[in-house]
């Protein structure tokens, strides 16, 4: 089900009542639980199938994994969950992509290899839920928390439906124990979620989708030498597109849950006004990147083993990070690229001595405006169908492509450039602040104001027909 | 911040290990008067939106013209079968046939699959290879589609039609009530088509994009007919006009390098269209149903560059002949002329039903006359 859509406005509605009706609490997270898999179920029923596997095989393992008396035992039960997740993720996600490179080097050498056709669907925010789930045994491996008691809590922590297909990816220490008690919004969290489900449709609905998408679509959909203007534009329109969107679906998801008394952790605080990319990691996808770097980097050796070991497991987790999102040598390119970035910047900031002026605001100003350009050269990478795309897309930025046509009409390019400027700014402005602590600066006929037009441009823009981009990871 | 909740204060075990630092969860609440805000939100947006439908029924928008999306295309698809009577083609056909006076005279209401700008090829073999039906099939032919394009640019609607969700199902129910109530909800209103509509100036070397208008109204079971501000407004029906214009400068074929006409298209490729559709037609006819073919009137550079472009005797003829199907040409029937066609393609509402009047009983004539013929040899 999409939050865009006029079934999750009757859905949540149902939800909100069930969860004001008086029953027990116990009642109440059966609720949860049923419409989750609802909400779930409404793409593709039997894929719940998966989620119940899931939440299965997890909660067993971590059960074994804590009663075992043996290193070894420990490690056969969490080797059972991590199959099983990263069994469904390899079969379901990465199949396909395996089957073609393994056809590619059969034929390259020499042996003729036809694979069968792959018709596989991918499950919707397969990536997402497996990773909370593995969460889940890893902690306890790890021994840095013991099982839950209750299946039924563990349970809705797998399926909790407001941040089951895009995240944000939850811990176990995040949103397991808020089920331990009944939860109420009071009146003031119901009307801000709600306030914040309205800001995240108009982030997905009118600008990702009305005002950035279009131009994107018509940059990276004409496969072929664009002129430089219409390369940026695209570019930067995309930039504005993915994140639109997918703010827009974490702050939808963080609104919901709260309006239900849940709550989540943030998953972005104004990436485009990263300085550094260690910087932009601590703002962009923030659950994404702390489950990385907890479950892989660290366990890895972090920075723990030496300089070199420390760049390679940079690297490691970068180009991993980049393959979650998908199967293609694309998003590997993507991740590698951050990879290099963090590692570069982790190099100049061992080599180059902090100065007294690295501090001023005309610095830090460009150092955003640089990361801000060198994102924007991994999402070509991101966005574009193949390597060969990306790289006249690149070519076309750098003014090198023959022949670049000029596809975007003044259309496009102008609500383009005008909500990417306004975002880049607006990220400037709130680098250091929050937007709950903006609001409250702000004088009540301006809070009116600013939600009466978001949630007007929702009703007259009438939803969008595209899902979340992120669905598809 | 005055409020807040938080998962700090837990009964989830304490991490074993010190180093392992979950991000706190908190979700404070800004200190605002939030009931004074939602309920001021609720009323401004409640008459900025009257105001805005009051806007486009000012434009000839109006309630119960419904959105051609997929849903709706799909939900007429899964009428289509067993020996229910169903309309394929492209926009022509979707407009020029008025589905209460075929029902009146037939007997039947007939199921309106016809979209446009899609060749009907395409739905005829989802029909074909689908063994539940085995009805009548009318097929509308705009020669230029039907003969050079597999599919077009609503073929898409099939793929939808077999994986659509259960919510994408729930959505469209849920959307029809809304849409018989407010004017507003319609393609053309939205902010991002408005965007692409605004006279801005081209840029240096670019062509002008080919964007056709809104032309017509539509039933929740797809009864289409031409809205009433082609036929009305002057100025608009310009528009839609110029469109149909520039469509024919950009796809016009190129000259040859001497400037001479571009060739015709060859036999063999009319030859594989038809056998292609024939091999369809006779599917439906194992399974006891039947097809037939029409072709709706067009005035105007319509009829210029179909009759210039695709004589009668290479396409239309052969396409009978071959596939040994009965065909209702408006060409050929005096009760089928001088129609009125606002935009040159598409037939007035008045006209509409003019034609319908005409075309159902010789549907059924033609038909029975044919098998009759097959039956005789």
């Amino acid at each position: 089900m999409l939050f865009n859509s006029l079934t999750f406005v009757i859905f949540f509605a149902i939800v909100v009542a069930l969860h004001h009706a008086p029953f027990g609490w116990r009642v109440k997270k059966f609720n949860l639980l049923i419409a989750s898999y609802l909400f779930y179920a409404a793409w593709n029923p039997p894929f719940v199938i998966l989620l119940v596997i899931s939440t299965l095989v997890d909660w067993h393992a971590a059960r074994w994994i804590h009663q075992s008396n043996t290193e070894a035992r420990r490690r056969l039960f969490l080797i059972l969950s991590l199959a099983v997740n990263l069994g469904f993720l390899g079969f379901f996600k990465y199949g396909e992509f395996l089957l073609e490179n393994f056809t590619t080097l059969m034929n390259s050498a020499g042996i003729v290899y036809k694979p069968p056709a792959w018709n596989i669907i991918l499950p919707v925010g397969i990536s997402f839920y497996t990773f909370q789930t593995m969460a889940y045994s890893l902690d306890v491996y790890l021994r840095r928390a013991a099982p839950t008691k209750s299946f039924l809590d563990f349970a809705l922590f797998v399926t909790f439906f407001p941040q089951l297909v895009a995240g944000p990816i939850v811990r176990p220490s995040q949103l397991v124990p808020q089920f331990a008690e009944e939860k109420r919004a009071t009146r003031a969290q119901f009307h801000w979620g709600l306030a914040l489900i309205v800001l995240g449709l108009f982030e997905k609905v009118v600008l990702a989708d009305s005002f950035l998408a279009p131009a994107a679509d018509g940059a990276f959909g004409a496969h072929k030498a664009i002129a430089p203007l219409d390369a940026w534009t695209g570019v930067l329109a995309f930039s504005g597109q993915i994140f639109f969107d997918f703010s827009g679906y974490s702050t939808i998801a963080i609104g919901t849950a709260l309006c239900l008394g849940f709550a989540l952790p943030n998953n972005f605080r104004f990436p485009y006004a990263a300085i550094g990319f260690s910087d932009f990691w601590r703002r962009w996808h923030i659950s994404l990147s702390t489950w990385l770097r907890d479950y892989l980097y660290i366990p890895l050796g972090g920075n723990k083993k030496g300089r070199i070991r420390t760049y390679v497991n940079l690297m490691i987790t970068m180009l991993l990070g980049g393959l979650w999102h998908g199967a293609s040598w694309n998003f590997v390119i993507w991740g590698g690229l951050h990879g290099l970035y963090l590692a570069a910047e982790r190099g100049l900031r061992e080599t180059i001595a902090e100065r007294a002026w690295f501090s001023s605001w005309a610095f830090r100003l460009a150092m955003a405006l640089l990361t801000y350009f060198l994102v924007n050269i991994t999402w070509v990478f991101f966005r574009a169908e193949n390597i060969t795309d990306a790289m006249t897309m690149l070519a076309s930025m750098a003014g090198l492509a023959k022949n670049p046509a000029k596809v975007l009409y003044l259309n496009e390019i102008i609500p383009a450039v005008l909500v990417v400027a306004g975002m880049v700014a607006t990220h400037w402005r709130l680098r250091s602040t929050t937007k709950e602590a903006l609001i409250e600066t702000w004088p009540l006929w301006l809070i009116v104001l600013v939600w009466t037009f978001m949630l007007f441009m929702l009703i007259i823009t009438q939803g969008s027909d595209s899902a979340f981009i992120y669905f598809q990871f | 911040m005055p409020s807040s909740i938080s998962s700090s204060d837990n009964a989830y075990p304490a991490p074993k290990t010190a180093f392992f630092d979950p991000e706190h969860v908190a979700r404070p609440v800004p200190a605002a008067a939030w009931r004074v805000v939602m309920l001021a939100v609720i009323v401004a947006t409640a008459l900025l939106t009257a105001g805005w439908e009051i806007y486009w029924r000012g434009k000839e928008f109006r309630a119960g013209d419904f959105k051609n999306t997929p849903a709706l295309w799909a939900e007429q698809r899964r009428k289509a079968t067993g020996d229910a009577t169903v309309l394929i083609g492209s926009s022509r056909t979707l407009f020029d046939v008025d589905l209460d006076i075929f029902e009146a005279i037939a007997g039947v209401r007939p199921v309106q699959l016809a979209l446009e700008g899609t060749s009907p090829r395409v739905f005829l073999k989802d029909l074909a290879d689908d063994e539940r039906f085995h009805g009548t099939l009318i097929v509308g032919v705009t020669t230029i589609l039907f003969f050079t394009s597999e599919g077009g640019l609503r073929e898409s609607v099939i793929e939808y039609a077999r994986n659509e969700t259960p919510s994408q199902r729930a959505d469209h129910q849920l959307s029809l009530p809304l849409e018989r109530v407010f004017a507003f909800l319609d393609e053309q209103t939205r902010p991002k088509r408005q965007m692409t509509l605004a006279p801005l100036p081209l840029r240096d070397g670019m062509k002008p994009r080919f964007d056709p208008r809104k032309l017509q109204i539509l039933d929740a079971d797809r009864n289409a007919e031409m809205w009433s501000r082609v036929v009305n407004d002057k100025a608009y029906r310009k528009e839609a006009q110029d469109q149909w214009l520039l469509v024919f400068r950009l796809s016009a074929p190129p000259p040859g390098p001497n400037g001479e006409p571009p060739p015709p298209m060859p036999d063999e490729a009319i030859n594989a269209v038809i056998s292609e559709v024939k091999a369809n037609v006779d599917k439906i006819r194992a399974r006891g149903g039947e097809v037939i073919f029409i072709q709706p009137p067009v005035a105007g550079p319509f009829l210029e560059v179909e009759q210039g472009g695709f004589p009668r005797a290479r396409f239309w003829d052969r396409l009978l002949t071959m596939t040994d199907s009965a065909g209702v040409s408006f060409h050929d029937h005096a009760e089928m002329q001088a129609y009125d066609l606002p935009e040159w393609s598409h037939l007035s509402p008045a006209d509409s039903k003019r034609y319908s009047r005409a075309l159902t009983p010789l549907v059924y004539a033609e038909m029975e006359k044919k098998k009759a013929e097959r039956a005789a040899r």
